[in-house]
């Protein structure tokens, strides 16, 4: 069978069933590739042999094949020797592990820096309120030295208490103003309580204390707000005697003399 | 529901689409995948009963194809025989632990299938068809045909698995595949 055409069809058929042994099949061989007429038998027995198959049960492949087929077919057309003429274009988001790497980290970082600001103003707004609570604290220590300061002023024999009132001295006056000053002359220390309607623009209220001998003086400026009472403590020369009080209402920010009208008057009896 | 983009290729022939692959094409292959991966696949898990193995020579073959396409040439051949003849060989091949077959399969193996298995209706025709065939043999024809073709075994393979005599078995096979020609291609 070496040289010679196979004698009969079924040859071609076992041949291309792979039935022949090592020898017959070199010698098959052989013979077809050198003529023409069997190499087409040859193949057409091929296709006779290879429809046995469908004697097979029917297994379906799992999708996943597809899938990863169509990415091999994919990668090979995007990698170094793919040539696509509709090769589609790749998303340019891929930048290499550490473009990824930072990809995955900036949502973090971007996180973490706010929550760092967040905290910050969070700490900026705890030292205002800090720093409120310490100044309130100071002032309420201040307010409650002045009146344990009053409480001893008065609690001394030598405090004297002065009412103020209106010049015109009628109970009709005292909705034009009125006042209470304590006085320690030894200490030199002087708390003044009052309430006056509110000065003009241009006016301020002034304390005077008018000794027994020389000119008045100047025991403080101030300006009430309309309705309030208006509370002072303030430190004097020790051992001035004084024989009155007053409050005037002089140009704003007050004189160094009395220049405006008297508006309450405390004699000492 | 079938897109009017699928039922043009179920349409497209075997030769259109290898053309299309030609140029690159990637639905093409797809549609081809979609076409015999199920009739290949059956094959590659009777010969091989490794369904791992089998898939991977399933993808390897239609990778062969997308990369070589433009050596197969439709007029000496049938894709579906090629294919089928591709798939048996290779999974022998992993069954004897031989190295897989080179790329030049394509153009090498002509492969003229008398019937056209483009659509999924002719493959479930012809399987029926195969199936009766084979019923009709005796047993042992049947027997020796299943050994040759699905485990690659000659004639004294065949003869030593079974014990029969060489030329009973010779005989045997003989018989068998002139019914079969007879009784599929008549």
């Amino acid at each position: 069978m070496s040289i010679e055409h196979p004698t009969r069809m079924e040859d071609f058929d076992l041949y291309a069933l792979g039935a022949l042994d090592d020898a017959e099949r070199r010698a098959f061989e052989s013979h077809v590739a050198s003529c023409a007429e069997c190499a087409e038998k040859v193949a057409e027995a091929r296709g006779r042999v290879a429809i046995l198959a469908f004697a097979s049960p029917p297994v379906a492949p799992s999708p996943g094949v597809k899938e990863t087929l169509m990415r091999q077919v994919i990668a090979s057309a995007e990698g170094p020797g793919g040539s696509f003429a509709h090769a589609k274009p790749e998303p340019a988001v891929d930048g290499g592990i550490f473009a990824r790497w930072w990809a995955g980290l900036l949502p973090v970082a971007t996180a973490f820096a706010l929550a760092t600001v967040l905290l910050w103003l969070h700490n900026e707004q705890l030292n205002r309120q800090l720093a409120d609570l310490r100044n309130t604290i100071t002032q309420q220590k201040q307010e409650l030295a002045e009146t344990r300061h009053q409480a001893d002023l008065i609690a001394e024999r030598e405090t004297m208490v002065v009412p103020l009132w209106s010049q015109k001295g009628t109970p009709e006056s005292h909705a034009e103003g009125h006042a209470r000053v304590l006085y320690n002359a030894k200490e030199g220390m002087m708390t003044y309580d009052g309430w006056l309607p509110s000065a003009p623009a241009d006016k301020s209220y002034q304390l005077w204390l008018v000794p027994m001998n020389g000119a008045p003086i100047s025991a403080g400026v101030f300006n009430p707000r309309n309705g309030e009472m208006s509370h002072m403590m303030m430190k004097l020369p020790a051992g001035v005697t004084a024989k009155e009080f007053a409050v005037s209402l002089e140009p704003v920010g007050g004189m160094p003399h009395p220049t405006g009208p008297m508006v309450l008057v405390g004699p000492i009896s | 529901m079938v897109t009017a983009e699928k039922r043009a290729e179920l349409k497209a022939t075997d030769a259109s689409l290898i053309h299309r692959i030609v140029q690159r094409d990637e639905s093409a292959l797809a549609a081809l995948y979609d076409r015999y991966a199920g009739m290949l696949s059956s094959v590659l898990n009777r010969i091989l009963r490794d369904t791992q193995a089998a898939e991977e020579i399933l993808q390897d073959i239609f990778y062969q194809l997308w990369r070589n396409a433009a050596q197969f040439d439709s007029s000496r051949g049938s894709l579906s025989g090629w294919l089928l003849v591709i798939a048996r060989n290779r999974a022998l091949s992993r069954l004897r632990r031989h190295n897989p077959a080179s790329g030049d399969e394509l153009s090498e193996n002509t492969v003229v299938v008398a019937s056209n298995l483009e659509s999924s209706v002719a493959q479930q025709q012809l399987m029926s068809k195969v199936i009766s065939a084979l019923d009709n043999l005796p047993k042992e024809q049947r027997a020796a045909i299943e050994l040759a073709y699905f485990e690659g075994l000659t004639h004294s393979e065949i003869a030593q698995r079974t014990g029969d005599p060489l030329g009973t078995v010779k005989t045997r096979l003989r018989s068998a595949v002139e019914t079969l020609k007879r009784d599929l291609h008549s």
